[in-house]
């Protein structure tokens, strides 16, 4: 499966080109310095320091880009961890345990988890991407609108169920946050839901609503803090909490790969991505613990999961970028943007005549994700402090930021608006016990879920005995409906009699 | 019969605005091109807020874990806390609403203000100071870093 020939003269490319080398720590400072900002996804990132890539030789530009790609990955859990707002979309699940762990006082060892597991799941997807680039390549092209239909709803409805003290408000969160995401035109041009607002023509702005739901939402509550961690011996930043709960990353092998292995599967899909990855993993992950209950209450293998996932699937979007020419999601669109700029394309000639370079490609992102492990732990180091300042300066400080972010996204009042109006409802949703996190999940989804039914629709000619060629989509929904039908048996034998 | 009538009336809101979701895009067109996942995903929302309102009619000995936590917690919080929490809300969504007509600059001075006295900040020095400077750094850093342009009055 290795060309070693071609593996060989990728090492002689690396090792005899010292720009290479000279942009990979700035890219991965740039990555999580935008990753860490909220609004400010790992595309816009890309998007912004393109132009400077325009400069380099191809190799270097490459090196520079996915440096900040993976910067970026890792960025997106600090203040997932810290105040509860995923820096990207592929964060939302490091929330659900990271934010409780910092609440009690864990901060250095949630930081310190998200950081190992991140390094580890893309040097594990960069590994699996070596060994089995021209395989994986096939796969995908299998993976057809049924299939990424029921990815879709396993993810949520799993999430769904487990979310919060009761099945049926999971349940009622996720099939919200489901018709949020349709709200607009869909794929076959119905108009619905948009109240005469133009901009929602194209949908709720997902990335302002989820920080209104997950951020804004919390804030609001916290006016009555003092502080983020109460008890001022926790909110010491120490490197060698960090370290240890690096270290504790490393107890959870299995978790770990199987984060890993999702991340890189669902990452190689186009058009899911990081987003669905870590939401799938963390899921998996809560459903097999035998100490479920613990999960979204600071437990660290959702942090574990979450991660790993989010950050593998860099190495599967790359896949798919690689082999096949196709961006899994935006930034794979802006590399592919930086292929084009330097006159190379990508995809299966590039594959063919220029392997020495793919596999150099490859093998710098090892060492980005072995470089990641001392700059992020600098980088935390320095971002930790937001756990010192007291919650008066921190909520109006967080709240403006957010809102800004939430402009950037839209270029409009849209997404301001969206963020208030996505707040105050997720405020009033966690006041009533709503797991919260379930309608950013259906709302993430509802419009990728429809649109691959849609299609499974169109090409089934709506005959639902289509759906018997495609077993993989039929187990993973069998899967979902025997998950789900044991969360209901679980919640029943607990209540009371 | 004792009744948890927050739940109750907020959850039976959102099942109203599910509702009419639901009819509006029937309205639309009935096909299945519009409504292949809306119309089954709306009408399961709805029954779920049928058990979630059974869960909060409930006589109190049968009520659900869930249920009962939720009322303890809302009932734990005082009325002083809870208004604190309302006029932050407020204070937030004036400044949305007085971002175009104000200015992104003066609408975010104001709510820092507001929520930095609302959070107890009483330093007459800090109240003067960290407003406006933390707002000027903000404007500037995303005039450099976003491409649309956003309207202030005074940076």
């Amino acid at each position: 499966m290795i060309d070693l020939p071609a593996a060989a003269a990728a090492i002689g490319l690396l090792s005899g080109s010292i720009h290479a080398w000279l942009w990979v720590v700035p890219g991965l400072l740039i990555g999580l310095l935008f990753g860490a900002l909220p609004g400010i996804s790992v595309t816009m990132a890309l998007a912004l320091v393109l132009p400077a890539s325009l400069y380099m030789d191809f190799l270097p530009a490459i090196i520079f880009l996915t440096s900040v790609y993976t910067g970026a990955g890792f960025g997106g859990s600090i203040p997932a961890v810290l105040i509860n707002i995923p820096g990207t979309s592929a964060a939302v699940a490091t929330t659900f345990d990271g934010y409780p762990m910092a609440r009690s006082g864990r901060h250095n060892e949630a930081l310190g988890l998200a950081l190992v597991a991140s390094c580890i799941g893309v040097l594990g997807s960069y590994i699996v991407l070596f060994l089995t680039v021209e395989p994986m390549a096939d796969i995908v092209l299998r993976i057809g609108p049924f299939e990424m239909a029921a990815i879709g709803i396993w993810g949520m409805v799993l999430l769904g169920s487990i979310g919060g003290g009761s099945l049926a408000k999971g349940l009622f969160a996720s099939g919200l946050g489901l018709l949020f995401g349709m709200v607009g035109m869909n794929t076959a041009g119905y108009m619905r839901g948009d109240m005469g607002i133009p901009w929602l023509l194209d949908g709720v702005p997902t990335i302002p609503a989820m920080v209104g739901l997950l951020a804004a939402s919390q804030l609001f509550g916290l006016i009555n803090s003092r502080f983020i961690v109460d008890k001022a011996e926790d909110r010491r930043i120490s490197i060698r909490r960090i370290l240890a709960g690096g270290a504790e990353a490393l107890r959870h092998p299995v978790v770990l790969l199987r984060g890993s292995i999702i991340g890189v599967v669902i990452g190689a899909v186009p058009g899911i991505g990081a987003s669905v990855a870590n939401l799938v993993s963390y899921a998996e992950t809560r459903r097999t613990a035998p100490d479920r209950e613990s999960f979204g209450k600071g437990n660290p293998k959702g942090v574990v999961a979450s991660e790993s996932a989010n950050s593998s699937s860099e190495g599967g979007s790359m896949a798919t970028m690689l082999a096949l020419g196709i961006p899994g999601g935006g930034a794979t669109a802006i590399l592919l943007a930086a292929f084009a700029m330097h006159n190379v394309v990508g995809g299966p000639r590039f594959m063919e005549e220029s392997r020495d370079l793919v596999y150099a490609i490859i093998l710098s992102n090892f060492a980005q994700a072995l470089i990641l492990l001392p700059v992020g732990i600098g980088f935390v180091l320095v971002a930790s402090s937001v756990v010192r300042l007291p919650m008066r300066y921190l909520i109006p400080s967080v709240l403006v930021l957010s809102t800004m972010g939430a402009f950037a996204v839209e270029g409009s009042i849209a997404g301001p608006l969206t963020l208030y109006v996505f707040g105050v409802l997720g405020w009033l949703m966690a006041r009533f016990g709503f797991p919260v996190a379930a309608v950013v999940v259906g709302l993430l989804l509802g419009r990728l879920i429809e649109t691959e039914l849609l299609r499974a629709w169109q090409l089934s000619g709506g005959e639902l005995a289509r759906l018997l060629d495609y077993p993989w989509a039929i187990g993973i929904i069998v899967l979902m409906l025997v998950t789900l039908g044991v969360s209901a048996w679980k919640e029943a034998r607990r209540r009371p009699a | 019969m004792c009744i948890a009538w927050g739940q109750a009336l907020f959850t039976t809101a959102l099942a109203g605005a599910v509702l009419a979701f639901l009819l509006e895009a029937r309205g639309v067109s009935l096909v299945a091109d519009n409504l292949l996942l809306l119309q089954p995903t709306a009408i399961a929302t709805l029954v779920l807020w049928l058990v979630i309102l059974a869960g909060c009619l409930r006589p109190r000995a049968v009520r659900t874990a869930d249920a009962e936590a939720v009322e303890a917690e809302v009932a734990a919080e005082s009325p002083r806390d809870l208004a604190r929490v309302l006029l932050l809300v407020l204070a937030f969504g004036a400044c949305i609403a007085g971002l175009e007509p104000l200015g992104y600059d003066v609408s975010f001075w104001l709510f820092v203000l507001a929520a930095l006295a609302l959070g107890g900040e009483r330093n007459p020095v800090a109240l003067a100071l960290f407003p406006p400077i933390f707002t000027a750094l903000l404007i500037w850093g995303f005039r450099a870093l976003v491409p649309y342009p956003f309207p202030t009055s005074l940076l």
